[in-house]
């Protein structure tokens, strides 16, 4: 029984925490997503509707009939293109620069992963309004075009999903770089070595031997820069402006102006489904994988 | 072909220095327009410290500050030593339940920031926990444990668990053996822990932004409501320091980290 | 019964993995005060889980141990009068030389000044004068592993648990090491028990041997008694080498093995129908195929610098080994193919259990 107990008191402070202030406001949103919305916003806790699902898909109009209305779905699909198109630049530029890093020396290698991972923890805001400051109107790229003599009208990058893009590319690049290194990295050199020995040239070694071993490297980067592209607010927000609305951005409304926490719970509730489906199948992949070793 | 050769694939150095010069490259400017003189958010004009100091001067930005001290303190100490509990039992053993536990921890690095941040709002509003310092508190606590938890865990696993037995052996209690032993054996992990749970509590803005009340914001929810709301140059200036805070810290981190390494 | 014991281990046995691994499936030895007592066996029979069971890192599922006639087995490691030297060593690298080996006497609260003068006295006893502010990272193997000694023997333990403590060294430290031990059991008389899968170490190091498989134990006893006598199969073929021979009993201390052939053996009571017969190959000689008990031919012959063996092919197809030392340099008569005969006393051959 002892050691029992000391599990349970070691193991207590973090699953508590963690279940009274992540599990139960989760399960409390769940709820939240099934009332009616208050009057004045707010819910009505004991008034349950299917509104907030509705509405997702559905609008009322004047006679009160349901009309299908596509503005948040587009959303939702903005969303998913951004996320991927990010996943897929992101992966794009991040496997070559993986490769490079891992056969360096063991010196270099150390100080690359340093200069990869300053970003990775630098603030994704700061991060983000740099990037206003370099692609407004009259910013930073703006005024180096002019200095270069390459005229031409004035850039309107800024509040465009252009800009949205370049945000979530810029923040989740190490989220790709870094998984790819480690899969890079942990590969037995005598593998390639072997591969050459038997006569296969530079690009096979790289598409025959290096690429499927880093496999589960890519794998992850790509879930750890699709999964936070999803739910992206930051970049959206300040890059992206009005007509390029994320999920995120639409959940905030909910909170802010539209006072409708049951559409916002809902909305909530949705993305967390599709970031946890996108975990499980990436689970699912993987454990096949291990399995087939 | 060189021996090296084999190792190099063309076109992968040039990607990986434009990449680094990408990832560095906006916080350059930012850097540098920090120290412009001119009113411009964007255009160069002098040197000086001007915005720095109208940063220092500036009362709400100087309790934004103080607040996301206070705030990223409490938290990080409380996440690590949650965290450090939680990895001493997970690290060593198998159990019922094990499994489980290990998702927990792992949980709200899985859930959008968005979507923690909306779930843990209705709940304090539910249970009536006033928005403000403490509930920034309570929901950064519940975001950085896994920061902290990974790294100790990291730690614990790679630590052959013949020292805490030889601990054991040599009649040093459960507790002297801690302190003795498990604790300086896996101390860098816990500053590690420590640190990255530090910087992610200071840079969160998504989850604050949500918790904090009217009467206490942290200094990133700050930056986010000035620039939203139209920027002066000082934002450069705020923005900054808060990079050199990171920076800081983690080079620290890296230096330290190294020093354990080549030991 | 217990009293002169220094381990007395009763019916000990231990699970892992829900209980599908039995790791120990009912030992039960007694280790004599002052005793070197070695547990020999192959790898994954148990011998480590005997050591932590007596140690008190593992707790059995089933059993009991007592310290000098008590119980022990209720007590948590640190209270237990048991120290281990550990197969990785376990030398904290945290702490200096002196500080591990001062480490069990801090916890055990002496005062200062005895600490420092024990610790003193280990690192002479284990050569190591000097090398107290080093830290374990600045030594070598063999350095670490006195170490590792010296920090164990600082607190005068009833007993102490040695798990391969030589199997990290190379050879030439190994035999180094195992004469050096034994000076140490002798000067300071603790009992040892001595764990090592070498057959070589256990023979030469131990005062009695217990050869354990599968978790149990099959034998106990001095070194020769466990090559000379050995009960079983499985301990005549692990120790050492032996001819293995399927027989069945023909009338008392004869053998009929399976070509036909009637073997003498010592009076032993054999009851069982199916019975195997052992034969140590430097026990057997090479005569002339006539004067054989057994015959066969040569099919394979290996020099060892020291001694020979020859393969033989017995008529029944069954193998024989038979060594002779080689004391008339090589001045081999027999050739690949001859056809030989064996031959051996009645006291060469044992009767083995299964
Ligand atoms: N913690 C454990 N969990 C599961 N199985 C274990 C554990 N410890 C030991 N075993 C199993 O118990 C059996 C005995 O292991 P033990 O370590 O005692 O063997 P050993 O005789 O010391 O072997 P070696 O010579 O290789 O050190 C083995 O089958 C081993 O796999
Ligand atoms: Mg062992």
């Amino acid at each position: 029984m002892k050691p029992a107990l000391r599990r349970a008191v070691l193991l207590g402070p973090a699953t508590l925490w963690i279940g009274l202030f992540l599990v139960l406001p989760l399960t409390l949103m769940a709820y939240v997503s099934t009332l009616e919305r208050g009057p004045s916003g707010g819910v009505l806790w004991d008034r349950h509707s299917a509104d907030a699902y509705l509405q997702f898909l559905f609008e009322r109009d004047l006679m009160d009939r349901l009309v299908l209305n596509t503005d948040y779905l587009h959303i939702f699909a903005r969303s998913i293109l951004l996320a991927g198109v990010t996943t897929l630049l992101t992966l794009a530029v991040g496997f070559p620069t993986a490769l490079w890093m891992a056969f360096q020396s063991e010196r270099l290698r150390l100080v690359l992963v340093f200069v990869v991972t300053v970003p990775f923890w630098t603030n994704i805001l700061v991060r983000n309004y740099a990037w206003m400051l370099i692609l407004r109107t009259g910013g930073t790229l703006d005024w180096l075009l002019t200095a270069l003599h390459l005229p031409g009208p004035p850039l309107e990058i800024l509040y465009t999903p252009w800009a949205t893009g370049i945000g979530l590319t810029y923040s989740f690049l190490p989220y790709m770089i870094l998984p790819i290194f480690v899969s890079l990295e942990k590969i037995d050199r005598r593998l390639i070595e072997a591969a050459y020995d038997l006569g296969a040239d530079r690009w096979r070694v790289l598409a025959r031997v290096i690429l499927p071993l880093t496999a589960p490297g890519l794998a992850g980067g790509a879930i750890l820069v699709f999964i936070p592209g999803l739910g992206a607010f930051i970049s959206p927000e300040l890059l992206g402006g009005a007509k390029s609305m994320m999920i995120g951005g639409l959940i905030q409304q909910q909170f802010g102006q539209s006072r409708n926490w049951p559409f916002g719970a809902a909305l909530a509730f949705v993305l967390l489904a599709m970031v946890l489906l996108a975990l499980w199948a990436h689970a699912l992949r993987y454990r096949r994988e291990r399995a087939d070793e | 072909m060189r021996a090296d050769a084999l190792w190099r694939f063309p076109g992968a150095r040039s990607v990986a220095l434009a990449a680094v010069a990408f990832l560095y490259l906006p916080i350059v400017v930012l850097v540098l327009l920090s120290f412009s003189d001119g009113d411009s958010l964007a255009e160069w004009s002098g040197v000086s410290l001007r915005w720095y100091r109208e940063v220092f001067d500036n009362a709400d930005m100087q309790r934004a500050i103080r607040n996301s001290l206070v705030v990223a303190c409490t938290a990080t100490l409380l996440a690590t030593v949650a965290a450090t509990m939680a990895a001493l039992v997970l690290a060593r053993g198998q159990f019922r339940g094990k499994r489980a536990m290990e998702a927990l921890l792992g949980l709200p690095l899985v859930v959008p920031e968005i979507v923690g941040g909306i779930a843990i709002l209705m709940f304090f509003v539910l249970v009536g926990i006033r928005l403000g310092i403490v509930s920034i508190v309570l929901a950064h606590t519940v975001f950085v444990t896994p920061f902290a938890y990974l790294p100790i865990r990291a730690r614990l696993d790679g630590l052959n668990p013949a020292f805490a037995e030889a601990a054991a052996d040599l009649y040093a209690g459960p507790v002297r053996a801690f302190l003795r032993v498990t604790l300086p054996l896996i101390w860098p992990g816990i500053a590690a822990g420590a640190m990255l749970a530090f910087i992610g509590s200071l840079g969160d803005v998504v989850v604050s932004y949500f918790v904090s009340g009217p009467g206490a914001t942290t200094l990133p929810v700050y930056i986010f409501s000035m620039v939203r709301m139209g920027v002066t140059p000082m934002v450069n200036a705020v923005s900054s320091l808060l990079l050199f805070i990171s920076l800081a810290l983690l080079t620290v981190s890296y230096l330290l980290g190294r020093r354990y390494a080549s030991n | 019964m217990s009293g002169p014991f220094a381990i007395d281990c009763r019916g000990l046995v231990k699970t892992f993995a829900g209980g599908s691994v039995r790791a120990l499936d009912g030992v039960s030895l007694s280790i004599r005060e002052n005793e070197f007592f070695t547990l020999l066996g192959p790898s994954g029979c148990g011998k480590t889980t005997l050591l932590r069971l007596i140690a008190g890192f593992e707790q059995q599922d089933a059993g009991e141990i007592d310290l000098h006639g008590e119980r022990l087995d209720h007590l948590p490691p640190y209270k237990r009068p048991v120290n281990t030297v550990f197969q990785s060593y376990a030398v904290f690298p945290h702490l200096t030389v002196a500080e591990n080996v001062a480490f069990g006497l801090e916890m055990k609260r002496l005062p200062r000044a005895d600490i420092a003068a024990r610790v003193m006295a280990m690192l002479t006893l284990v050569k190591l004068d000097g090398l107290g502010s080093r830290r374990p990272t600045q030594l070598s193997g063999g350095q670490q592993q006195r170490v590792a000694l010296a920090r164990a023997l600082a607190t005068a333990p009833k007993v102490l648990l040695l798990d391969e403590p030589l199997s990290a060294l190379d050879l030439k430290l190994r035999t180094d090491m195992q004469i050096e031990l034994k000076r140490l059991q002798s000067e300071v008389g603790i009992t040892f028990v001595f764990v090592t899968h070498d057959q070589h170490e256990a023979l030469t190091m131990s005062d009695r041997i217990a050869v354990m498989n599968h978790g149990r134990v099959l034998q106990i006893g001095t070194p020769e008694d466990v090559y000379e006598r050995p009960t079983s199969r499985f301990v005549a073929d692990f120790i050492g080498e032996t001819n293995l021979l399927a027989a069945e009993p023909a009338g008392p201390g004869l053998f009929r093995l399976a070509g036909g052939d009637i073997l003498q053996a010592e009076p032993a009571a054999a009851s069982a129908i199916a019975v195997t017969l052992g034969i140590r190959p430097e026990r057997a000689e090479l005569c002339a195929s006539a004067e054989g008990i057994l015959r066969g031919r040569v099919e394979h012959i290996s020099y060892m610098g020291t001694d020979t063996t020859y393969h033989l092919r017995l008529t029944d197809s069954g193998l024989f080994r038979v060594r002779t030392q080689n004391r008339d340099g090589a001045l081999v008569r027999v050739r690949l193919g001859d056809a030989v005969g064996v031959r051996f006393p009645p006291a060469a051959v044992r009767l083995l259990d299964e």
